[in-house]
């Protein structure tokens, strides 16, 4: 039966909210619309409709969730930048693809980091680099010996994995054939088809790994990972780079102090409930992380500083 | 393989009231949201995964697949009945289909459309459930150098279908890569034609697209025929009762032509990411290619909707293969499928058979179910959709119309992507009193991606070496196919015009 423990959580989120309308007097002016900056189906939209429904229930605000792809959230940031501070919008994107491309196309960007309000962040997707467990080598340092000797090609689906592997190779002294594919699924084909010799996978691997069809190279992020806490970052492993895509949201720039400090209170209640850890627990493998407004606004700008050294400015 | 009592527990469990109900429920859904221009299965399924999280896990996974099942279905419907295909695959239904409803045989096409849809669905599901182990070790032989080779056959086998003109069919196909090409390049992740448009970063959006060149552009230039008044389709109450319906003999004698779609189908459908428009009209080209009769193609042959409705729905139980043993989505509705496994915690992977066997025989039950649900379903809603198309134009087109304009807008980014689509309408509006095949140029733009994304990935593979190619000897042989499918096709096409000219 799962019906108990789901009534006791809409209980103690009838008691938050309550507890919530008592302090804080703003709310939305209509309808408030949580924009996805990823199309239907994948991590990002799942979060996004989940926190949507369980905000919903909550506050008794009513709470749409709208998806708005497009450059991996440039487009839905690109909108929310431009439009009236008035905290009826929010955003949720990914960190990664924004900076990509603030630091490469700085010119064309209609907004930058001071454009937004930070809200929250509500998970790191643990990115890692993995291989066939018949491969000759189990870490970086043996892989690197490997494409010494051999091709090497690895399945990249983002353009920061491949530049941290570029820069790799570059200390090393070696060269890697890169094979472009459109997500992790298709890395993990490759993977396991034998075409590529190693590859990127953020949480969909955990069962192959489990099995013992796969093992893990290192940890992209810059810190481990909590399901493989003895495999080393790429840093911890002697090169210092690493990718940490964050799941973040953001307000319009402007928008009042009461209405922020409402959003950032009703995010922060969401991702707090069971059912929002359970479903992002369930389909990202990670932990709710929470950083707060400060918090988030920081890991942008570090993150900044990390995305020019991969591109190497 | 798990135990016999886990097996029957599992198909029990799909047979209990409330997956039944759910099942149910999905399949009417989902072929009531494939039947309305512009929605579409795959949107309804992405809306309703945060609320499958409440149901049981077999009634919510169940419920997801009888939407997708049913949108199978459904999609053939407004193909047939007003030339306004939704999806490319549906595309290739609507080049028999709507001939033979405007013979006035409204619903012996669309029966056609749905015997043979659930023909090749029921077909796939049988293999998966049969032997999808061994197919999922062929499909992950399957690499980039092979899926090239593929992709080649695929365009060649566009090249069949390309019309009179070849000139025109290959400027056609020409622009579909080139709008294929707007968006990020795979090599070196630069933008390309964005001209500043960051919606278009990841590449046109494909429903504002394919709904904007297949169903407005045809809603358009029917509405502006102003003929309000005439019923959208004609039916013949008093005609030949064998007009209304598909004989056993004519099922019978399209068997092959289904055997060959589902074949197509299924191979296809386990390699992931080639999707369902490749084999529709691969199938759909093969069966031409088979038949005594060529000329009769395009002009309402049954045999038409057979081939292009077995092989766009076999490629949905195909897709659960790699999906079930391997954990690898094949297209986006079984990447939604996977994201409403995994929010119940539950992995699709090598374990799942032996983790999750009654869950598994309960979904391949519920597959089952949704598809003869889908064919009581369908056998009453036929009645009903034709009966609401027999109502005048001006109804049923500016009713049609409202639905893209809303399908747009919810799966492609709001006004931006409704301006696309009037854009590219407009487009196909003009190509097709030019004499250009707007369905060519939908196929390439469709199919353009991954063609590029292979080559991308076959470049980096030889490492610079032409001679390398020699180490994938089936990539190669593929490759070499393409040129003289492409020879043989036109061949055979041009027959049936010489025909006709004296």
């Amino acid at each position: 039966m799962r019906l108990l423990p789901k009534l006791a959580s809409w209980a103690t989120a009838a008691v938050i909210a309550l507890a919530g309308a008592a302090q804080a007097e703003w709310k939305p002016d209509g309808p408030l619309t949580l924009q996805i900056g990823f199309g239907a189906g994948g991590s990002t939209d799942t979060i996004g409709r989940i926190v949507a429904k369980v905000m919903k229930e909550q506050t008794g605000w009513n709470v749409i969730a709208e998806n708005k792809p497009g450059g991996g959230g440039v487009a839905m940031f690109t909108g929310i930048a431009n439009r009236p501070a008035d905290g009826s919008v929010v955003g949720l994107g990914v960190n990664m693809p924004l900076l990509v491309n603030l630091v490469n196309r700085p010119d064309q960007m209609q907004f930058d980091l001071d454009s937004f309000e930070y809200l929250g962040t509500a998970a790191r997707a643990q990115l890692a680099l993995i291989a066939r467990s018949d491969a000759p080598f189990d870490d970086v340092a043996g892989l690197v010996e490997y494409a010494r000797e051999n091709n090497a090609p690895l399945a990249f689906d983002a353009k920061p994995q491949e530049l941290a592997m570029r820069k790799v190779a570059e200390q090393a002294g070696v060269e890697f054939q890169f094979l472009s594919t459109k997500g992790g699924a298709e890395n993990a084909k490759l993977i396991l088809g034998g075409q590529a010799i190693a590859g990127f996978e953020a949480g969909e691997h955990l069962e192959r790994l489990a099995a013992g069809d796969i093992k893990m190279i290192a940890s992209m992020n810059d810190t481990r990972h909590n399901y493989a806490p003895d495999t080393p970052t790429l840093p911890e492993q002697g090169y210092d780079i690493y990718v940490d895509p964050v799941f973040f949201f953001a307000t319009t720039a402007g928008t009042p102090a009461d209405a922020r400090a409402a959003l950032t209170e009703a995010i922060a209640e969401a991702l707090a409930s069971e059912e929002v850890a359970t479903v992002v627990m369930n389909s990202l493998k990670s932990p709710i992380v929470n950083l707060g407004p400060e918090g988030t606004r920081e890991m942008m700008m570090n993150g900044l500083a990390n995305v020019a050294n991969l591109f190497g400015q | 393989m798990p135990e016999l009592d886990i097996i029957l527990a599992g198909l029990g469990d799909a047979f209990s009231p409330v997956t039944l109900l759910f099942v149910l429920a999905g399949v009417v859904l989902g072929q009531f949201v494939g039947a309305v221009p512009g929605i579409g299965p795959v949107m309804a399924m992405a809306i309703a995964i945060p609320f499958t999280f409440g149901l049981d896990p077999l009634a919510g996974i169940g419920f997801l697949v009888g939407v997708n099942k049913g949108g199978l279905v459904g999609g053939a419907i407004p193909a047939v009945l007003l030339n306004t295909p939704g999806t490319p695959d549906a595309a290739a239904t609507a080049m028999d289909g709507y001939p033979l409803a405007q013979q006035g045989k409204p619903l012996k096409a669309t029966k056609m459309a749905l015997f043979s849809s659930v023909t090749g669905d029921t077909f796939s599901d049988i293999v998966l459930i049969t032997v999808s182990a061994p197919l999922a070790i062929f499909a992950l032989r399957m690499g980039p150098v092979e899926v090239l080779g593929l992709m080649m056959l695929a365009f060649a086998v566009i090249a069949g279908l390309m019309g009179r003109s070849v000139a025109k069919g290959l400027i056609a196909a020409a622009l579909g890569l080139l709008a294929a090409m707007v968006g990020t390049d795979p090599e070196h992740a630069t933008p390309r034609f964005i001209f500043g448009q960051f919606e278009v970063y990841d590449g046109l959006p494909l429903p504002a697209i394919a709904i904007g060149m297949l169903a407005i552009s045809e809603l358009l230039s029917r509405l502006a025929q102003r003929q309000g008044t005439v019923p959208a389709i004609r039916m013949d109450k008093g005609g030949d009762p064998a007009d209304r319906r598909v004989s056993w003999a004519e099922y019978w004698g399209c068997r092959f032509t289904m055997l060959r779609g589902a074949v197509i189908g299924t191979i296809l459908g386990a390699l992931p990411g080639i999707g369902s428009t490749a084999a529709a009209f691969m199938s759909y080209a093969s069966a031409r290619q088979a038949s005594d009769d060529p000329g009769s193609f395009g002009k309402g042959n049954l045999h038409g909707i057979a081939a292009a409705e077995s092989a766009n729905s076999s490629v949905m139980g195909a897709n659960m293969i790699p999906l079930l043993t391997l954990g690898i989505p094949g297209s986006v509705s079984a990447a939604l499928i996977i994201s409403a496994f995994m929010i119940h915690g539950v992995q699709p992977g090598p374990f799942l058979f032996e983790q999750q066997g009654r869950l598994i025989y309960g979904l391949f039950g519920a597959m089952i179910l949704a598809n003869l649900l889908n064919l009581i379903v369908g056998q009453l809603g036929l009645r009903l959709w034709t009966l609401v198309v027999s109502a005048p134009q001006s109804f049923v087109f500016t009713a049609a119309l409202l639905m893209c304009f809303v399908g747009v807008s919810l799966a492609s980014g709001g006004l931006f992507g409704i301006g696309l689509m009037l854009g590219f309408a407009v487009l196909a509006f003009v190509m097709t009193a030019f004499g250009f095949s707007v369905v060519v140029f939908i196929i390439a733009f469709f199919l353009g991606p991954r063609l590029e994304i292979s080559l991308s990935q076959t470049l980096a593979l030889l490492n610079g070496n032409p001679l390398a190619l020699l180490n994938y000897p089936f990539g190669l042989l593929l490759m070499l196919a393409a040129p003289v499918a492409a020879v043989a096709l036109a061949r055979k096409r041009s027959v049936p015009t010489r025909e006709e000219v004296t």
